[in-house]
Formats: structure tokens, C-alpha cells, sequence
């Protein structure tokens, strides 16, 4: 049971686009709850919904139906009190400003939900990225990764209470998204945000999260949601234990059978 | 032959690839290098000789260049007076139409309902032909200045609405998001995301609109003539005495002016946008 106040509790979440006669349901009556310092993963087809989801959660789109609240409150209230940390798809770094200036910007907007909250030096958390040499340089001078994960530092710098990710490793070769991995975790060992993290790659969901939730498409469903108990700390190593193989297994198995659905 | 450097052959032969390694080794700029203005300056040299050919056979058609350049030389006062008026008018027009321009943007790219209303009274006036305009304004407002910093205005406030307001709208949708989470009020949005993402949009404008608008203040002192004020009217009046060498010279300074503004302007949007062009390290 989690308790009241948990990081993110979607109840009976439903959405749909499109005018009447042609609807499509995208999100049919998701219900799901991560709670806080809680990592999970949300994984399925094309057309599964995991975006959409993840948008309503980040109060970007509204549910037909349903709620989400996120600390207890409702989303609209979150995003006023700066407790949601987007990571989006692409960087989408302001390219006039430094990287530094970049991380800052979370900051010096909506100054009066500063408050109380632990704010991180941008300079050393952009060290603790691996980003030391670039804090002065613009985001034209740095490749995919490393906007990448200045976007990531800059979702951590004003300390939201979770962080939402929408798959944003799929713009990087394979060797720069196990970097970007780990980096993550390194990280998000010592600062503890329930996360909600969309991905198309079932060893990257089952290496970062602590839950993995699949999801099925037409209409976008919660087909499964699987524990990961792999022990914490994990590192490339951990790919390669029969572990984790076991719960790849698992994993690809309940998202074929999404899949396999879809074709029907 | 060079040194040891294996010459490479390009499209446009070893001459060039040599020079340009012998310039980078001195350290020389881009734009010193022989191959970019070479065939430029080439081009002008052809042009300028095809012209004194025409000229030399068809005096009444054309003017020689030397005659052209003598009269600039010997009415050097006149003409000056002549550019300072249609400079004024250029850069009161000008500064006018670009915030007005601006503005309406700005109003039209965050209220929906202004541009739905607004933008077809518009679209009509920008397509009409501001050489019909020019005589009404003249009408109303007399032979003075007044009609010309209008017309010039008008000329540079379209191309800076349509652009202003396709680079405030053209905004990164993911960078959207992001101060949408945050809870970034419409200021803050437009203040750190729209105003600095739509000027390239802007420079792209100005690019534009600033020669037109020396077009256009041409065109109002042609309608305005025997004020004897601007290169237009200069343009007209020695057009209609048959002379010329003024005529071509009042041409040649208002070709001048344009060509002062583009490169005002380019200095001015190397500095501002430096990051837009794709080589931030040039910086």
C-alpha cells in the first residue's frame, strides 16, 4: 500500500482523440502509482499510449476521464509549485544561452515556487554530469548526448519533487544510451525522485527501473506491470547476469504478446 | 609547384585549393581569399564593359560610366542632399514599419482572435500596389515628407508582421513543454522562447524589407516630384529634361543605399544571431 502523498497516482485515466464517429482511444482506464524515490518504466508498442500518458501526468494534455495526482495534489497545482521535472524526447536546449544559463532557467522562472527547496549549484551539478568542461559552451557545440544529459541536469537543478522522461536516450547510438544509463543511475542513486520513464528498449526499462509497466495498444492499456528485484547499485555488469536475462525473458514475452495482439 | 602537399583536385580545378591552403597558412580570412570575390569582381568588370558598349554606341539610350561619374563628381552637393532626404525617409519609414510590425505580431501571436480578425484587412492592403497608394497619400497628406515616411513605413510593416509572426509562432514545441511544466507565465514564455527564437525569422524579414522600403520611398517622391527633394524626385525631374547622366546617377546612389542597408543589416545579425547559423563556433 502506498502511502497518501505518493510521488504519482493515476486513477482510472481515459483519453481519447478524435471527432465522434472516428475516435480512437488512445488511454482506456489506467491506473497506476509510483511511489516516492520509485523508478518505473513504461514500455509497449507504438500506439500503446506510453506518451500520451506521460503528457497527461506532466499536465501537458488533460484526461477525458480519471486523475492524476502527483505529492497528493492535483497536476495543475504540481506544475505551479515546479514539482514536475520534464525530460522531453529532444533537448530541447535554448541554443542562445550557455549550457550553464541553460540549467539555470528552471530557476529564474516562476520564481515565487522557489521557496523552501534545495537548490543544487548548477555549476556543480553539471560537473557531476560529466558536463564540467562544457558549462560555458552553447548547446551547437555539443553532441546529442551531452545535450541530452544537460537537459537531464537541468530537470534535477530545481529539485522537483518527480521527473518524467520520455524516452530520452532514443536519439543516441547504443554505446551512448548504456552511458547515459548508468550516468543516470549514478545519479539518481544519491537523489531519489519517483520517476516515470518511457522507453522502447526492454534492457534499458530493466536496468533503470525498480518496476516495469507494459502497456498495450487499441486502446492503450496496462497489459502487465513487472517487479525487477535486481539488486541496487547496478552496472554494465549487471546486463549479463542470468538474472537479468531471466527477467529480459519475462519482459519481451508479455510484450509480444501486445504486440501479437495488435496484428489480430 | 607547391611543396610536398599532394595537390587535390576539386571541382573548380587545383588553382583554387592551392591559393586557399597558401591564404589558410598565412592565416588570412575567408574573404580575402582570391576565390571568393574573384568571379564576382570578374562578373562586375563583363557587366561594366558590356554597358560602355551599349553607352559608347547609343548615347540616347544609356550614359557612358565615366559621364555618369563625372556628374556625380561635379554635383557632389546636390546629390548628397538628394541621398540625406531619401535616407530620412528610409530610416523613419523604416524604424516605424519595423516596430508597428513587431508589435501587431506580438499581439496577433499570443491572441488567436486578433490574427483570425485582423490578418485578411491585412493581406489586402499588403497586396495592393503601394504605387496606387502613394498618389492618395499624396492627397491627403501634401507634397511634404508625411506621405513618404507612410509609404515606407507600409512597405517595411508587412514583410515584418508576416515573419515576426511566423518566427514568435515557430517556437520548439519540446521546449514548449518544458516551461509549461514549470508553470512559466506568458511573459516569461515569450520573454525566454518566442522573442529570442523568432528573431532569425526577423533578420530573415528585415532582409527583405529594407531595400523595399528604399523602393518605396522612391516611388512616393516619383508621385511627390518638383519638390525637389530625394533621389527620386531627382530621378524624375532629370529623367523628363532628358539628362542622363543625373538620371543614372541618382540611380546608381539609390542602388547604393540599398546595398549600405543589406550590409548594415548583415553586421548587425552576425553579431545578434550569432548562434543561428549553424556554425556556433565561428563565434
Amino acid at each position: 500500500m502506498m502511502a497518501a502523498g505518493a510521488g504519482v497516482e493515476v486513477r482510472g485515466v481515459s483519453k481519447s482523440f478524435g471527432v465522434d464517429g472516428k475516435r480512437v482511444t488512445v488511454l482506456d482506464d489506467i491506473s497506476l502509482t509510483i511511489g516516492m524515490g520509485e523508478f518505473v518504466s513504461v514500455i509497449g508498442p507504438s500506439g500503446s499510449g506510453k506518451s500520451t500518458l506521460l503528457k497527461v501526468v506532466a499536465g501537458l494534455l488533460d484526461a477525458d476521464s480519471g486523475s492524476v495526482t502527483i505529492d497528493g495534489e492535483p497536476v495543475r497545482e504540481a506544475s505551479r509549485k515546479k514539482n514536475i521535472g520534464l525530460v522531453p524526447q529532444s533537448p530541447a536546449l535554448l541554443p542562445w544561452k550557455t549550457v550553464l544559463e541553460n540549467v539555470r532557467l528552471p530557476v529564474q522562472i516562476n520564481r515565487a515556487a522557489n521557496g523552501k527547496r534545495q537548490l543544487r549549484d548548477p555549476e556543480e551539478l553539471l560537473r557531476t554530469f560529466g558536463l564540467g568542461h562544457a558549462i560555458h559552451k552553447h548547446p551547437g557545440q555539443l553532441s546529442g548526448g551531452m545535450q541530452q544529459r544537460a537537459a537531464i541536469a537541468r530537470a534535477f537543478a530545481f529539485d522537483p519533487a518527480i521527473m518524467l522522461m520520455d524516452e530520452p536516450f532514443s536519439a543516441l547510438d547504443e554505446m551512448n544510451r548504456d552511458l547515459q544509463r548508468i550516468a543516470l543511475l549514478d545519479f539518481w542513486q544519491s537523489n531519489r525522485k519517483a520517476v516515470m520513464f518511457v522507453t522502447h528498449s526492454v534492457p534499458e526499462a530493466i536496468m533503470l527501473s525498480d518496476r516495469v509497466v507494459v502497456m498495450s495498444a487499441h486502446p492503450g492499456r496496462i497489459a502487465d506491470v513487472i517487479d525487477i528485484d535486481l539488486p541496487r547499485p547496478r552496472d554494465e555488469d549487471a546486463y549479463a547476469t542470468d538474472a537479468f536475462r531471466d527477467i529480459e525473458a519475462i519482459v519481451r514475452r508479455s510484450l509480444r504478446a501486445q504486440m501479437e495482439q495488435v496484428h489480430v | 609547384m607547391s611543396d610536398t602537399d599532394t595537390i587535390r583536385t576539386t571541382a573548380t580545378g587545383t588553382l583554387l585549393t592551392r591559393e586557399a591552403r597558401a591564404a589558410g597558412r598565412r592565416g588570412a580570412p575567408a574573404w580575402l581569399r582570391p576565390g571568393a570575390w574573384l568571379s564576382t569582381v570578374i562578373t562586375f568588370v563583363i557587366a561594366a564593359i558590356l554597358w560602355q558598349i551599349v553607352a559608347l554606341a547609343n548615347p540616347y539610350v544609356i550614359p557612358a560610366l565615366n559621364d555618369i561619374g563625372a556628374s556625380l563628381v561635379e554635383d557632389a552637393g546636390m546629390y548628397w542632399a538628394n541621398f540625406l532626404t531619401t535616407l530620412l525617409e528610409v530610416v523613419v519609414g523604416a524604424a516605424s514599419g519595423i516596430l508597428a510590425g513587431f508589435l501587431v505580431a506580438v499581439v496577433m501571436a499570443e491572441f488567436r482572435i486578433i490574427e483570425r480578425a485582423v490578418m485578411p484587412l491585412v493581406v489586402i492592403v499588403m497586396v495592393t500596389p503601394i504605387v496606387a497608394i502613394a498618389p492618395a497619400l499624396v492627397v491627403a497628406f501634401g507634397f511634404g515628407m508625411v506621405p513618404k515616411f507612410i509609404v515606407t513605413a507600409l512597405v517595411v510593416f508587412f514583410p515584418m508582421l508576416v515573419n515576426a509572426l511566423a518566427g514568435l509562432r515557430d517556437v520548439d514545441p519540446r521546449a514548449l513543454d518544458v516551461f509549461h511544466t514549470l508553470h512559466a507565465s506568458r511573459w516569461e514564455t515569450f520573454r525566454e522562447l518566442r522573442l529570442p527564437g523568432s528573431l532569425p525569422y526577423v533578420f530573415a524579414g528585415l532582409r527583405i524589407a529594407l531595400p523595399m522600403a528604399v523602393v518605396g520611398a522612391a516611388v512616393a517622391e516619383f508621385v511627390a516630384a518638383g519638390q525637389q527633394a530625394g533621389l527620386g524626385s531627382l530621378v524624375t525631374t532629370s529623367a523628363a529634361q532628358a539628362n542622363l547622366a543625373v538620371t543614372w546617377g541618382a540611380i546608381t546612389l539609390l542602388a547604393l543605399l540599398g546595398v549600405l542597408l543589406i550590409v548594415l543589416l548583415a553586421v548587425v545579425r552576425k553579431r545578434v544571431l550569432w548562434w543561428s547559423d549553424g556554425d556556433v563556433n565561428a563565434r
